[in-house]
């Protein structure tokens, strides 16, 4: 039985050439997005995911290599070191018994407030004298951009209240003492 | 997976049905216990409450993906035996993705709502944040595929080896916390480690997780059951098209 449309559509071997060729268009342009999309997004996730930021104690150390250079600054915050004025927040962070201090010149995040809060800065070192709980340092970190980095634990509000003393064995090993937070 | 005989255009049947009411009912007691009845967290808040949303949805999504993946698999192994065998498999695979790309993309919009509030940004290209939304976008693609005019046994084994291929994804966004460093936290609940989260928190998120399941269930039965719609519609016009050209011939 011939079921081929009654209509003129020309010759049987052409029209399967134009669904063939619009079938090969509509894979290849669909291909071609996700492909673009997929390479995007790796190209991004290469460039920023595998080394989103450094800990203090690697940005110390390698503080000769990044010189002026932009970079991601991963501690936790010192509860009894921060300050605010004028638009300036000054805090130490600490991570593996390397202390740096800070310098913010943006509003920090609302979660900035919580004791020890790890967060991660991008900002750059910049020369001068400074004092750390850990000694003196010749480079303070300067920072434009503060991101909260919170925790994977969860507590209720009912059965624990915020806690000024620093998280379990965290500073246990430091050769320096880090003062109670006025309250 | 078919609705009740005498049904046959209809999605539902009284089994599913009464899943349904029980799906609803379930998400209302979630948004009780997760919006009013667990307490909000020492350090974050009101914001934990996104927790109970975001945790179970992801899980859902892989759940859904990996269910996709086994499909695929049965069905490119079935469909090589016999004309048609494998069609069950092929819709079960397409229904799983459709679910797990919804709650795919719920994961992301929660976790940009989180993020603004507890990071101080939406959006970061961590290595988490990366990957589910390679994740995501590849399922969009999966879904795309599908949609391509083609002959359903083709289409389908074209789909069943893309699914196999992205499904490789799920353990590297799972794993990416542990693998990479990330301004996304590391898993709360993992098998064998002591749950980071303590009391009605926890209870909330277990529940939260099973109340998620059973809409996701829900949902794949009846897109499963719109797609078989959809093949017998097609059917349908094609055996209607053949009855008008033989009346015509006559």
């Amino acid at each position: 039985m011939d079921l081929s449309p009654r209509h003129d559509i020309g010759e049987p071997g052409e029209l399967r050439r134009k669904v063939h060729r619009g079938r090969r268009w509509a894979v290849l342009g669909i291909t071609a997005v996700l492909i673009g999309a997929g390479a995007f997004v790796t190209a991004q996730g290469l460039r920023n995911a595998t080394l989103f930021f450094r800990n203090v104690d690697e940005a110390v150390e390698q503080r000769v290599e990044l010189g002026d250079r932009r970079f991601r600054l991963q501690g936790r915050v010192i509860p009894s070191s921060v300050r605010s004025e004028s638009g300036v927040t000054t805090f130490q962070i600490v991570h593996d018994c390397a202390v740096a201090s800070v310098r913010h010149v943006a509003d920090p995040p609302e979660l900035f407030s919580a004791p020890w809060i790890p967060v991660v800065l991008e900002g750059g070192w910049m020369f001068g004298q400074v004092r750390t709980f850990a000694g003196t340092d010749t480079h303070y970190f300067l920072s434009d951009r503060m991101l909260v980095k919170h925790t994977n634990e969860y507590a209720s509000v009912n059965e624990q209240r915020v806690s000024e003393k620093a998280p379990d064995g965290f500073l246990d090993d430091c050769p320096f003492e880090v003062p109670a937070a006025k309250s | 997976m078919s609705p009740a005989r005498g049904n046959k255009y209809m999605t539902a049947s009284p089994a599913t049905r009464v899943l349904g009411v029980v799906a609803v009912a379930a998400a209302l007691l979630m948004a009780l216990l997760g919006l009013i009845v667990s307490p909000a967290d020492v350090v974050q808040g009101q914001a934990v409450r996104m927790l109970y949303l975001h945790v179970p949805s992801i899980w859902i999504a892989y759940g859904a993906f990996v269910l996709t993946a086994v499909s695929s698999a049965l069905f490119l192994i079935r469909s090589r035996r016999r004309e048609d065998s494998g069609r069950h498999h092929d819709r079960l695979a397409g229904a799983a993705a459709e679910v797990g790309v919804v709650f795919a993309g719920i994961t992301l919009v929660t976790g940009m709502l989180w993020g603004r509030v507890t990071w101080g940004t939406y959006w970061q290209w961590d290595a988490r944040l990366t990957t589910t939304v390679l994740l995501f976008v590849t399922y969009l693609g999966y879904l795309a595929l599908r949609r391509l005019p083609a002959d359903p046994m083709i289409r389908g084994r074209r789909s069943a080896v893309m699914a196999l291929i992205s499904i490789i994804n799920v353990p590297i966004v799972h794993f990416s916390v542990d693998w990479w460093r990330t301004l996304h936290q590391k898993a709360s609940l993992s098998v064998g480690r002591r749950p980071e989260i303590t009391g009605e928190m926890y209870w909330t998120l277990l529940y939260s997780t099973l109340a998620v399941t059973i809409v996701a269930s829900w949902l794949i039965v009846h897109r499963y059951r719109v797609i078989r719609l959809e093949e017998l519609r097609d059917e349908e016009a094609l055996n209607a098209l053949i009855a008008s050209r033989l009346r015509e011939d006559e």
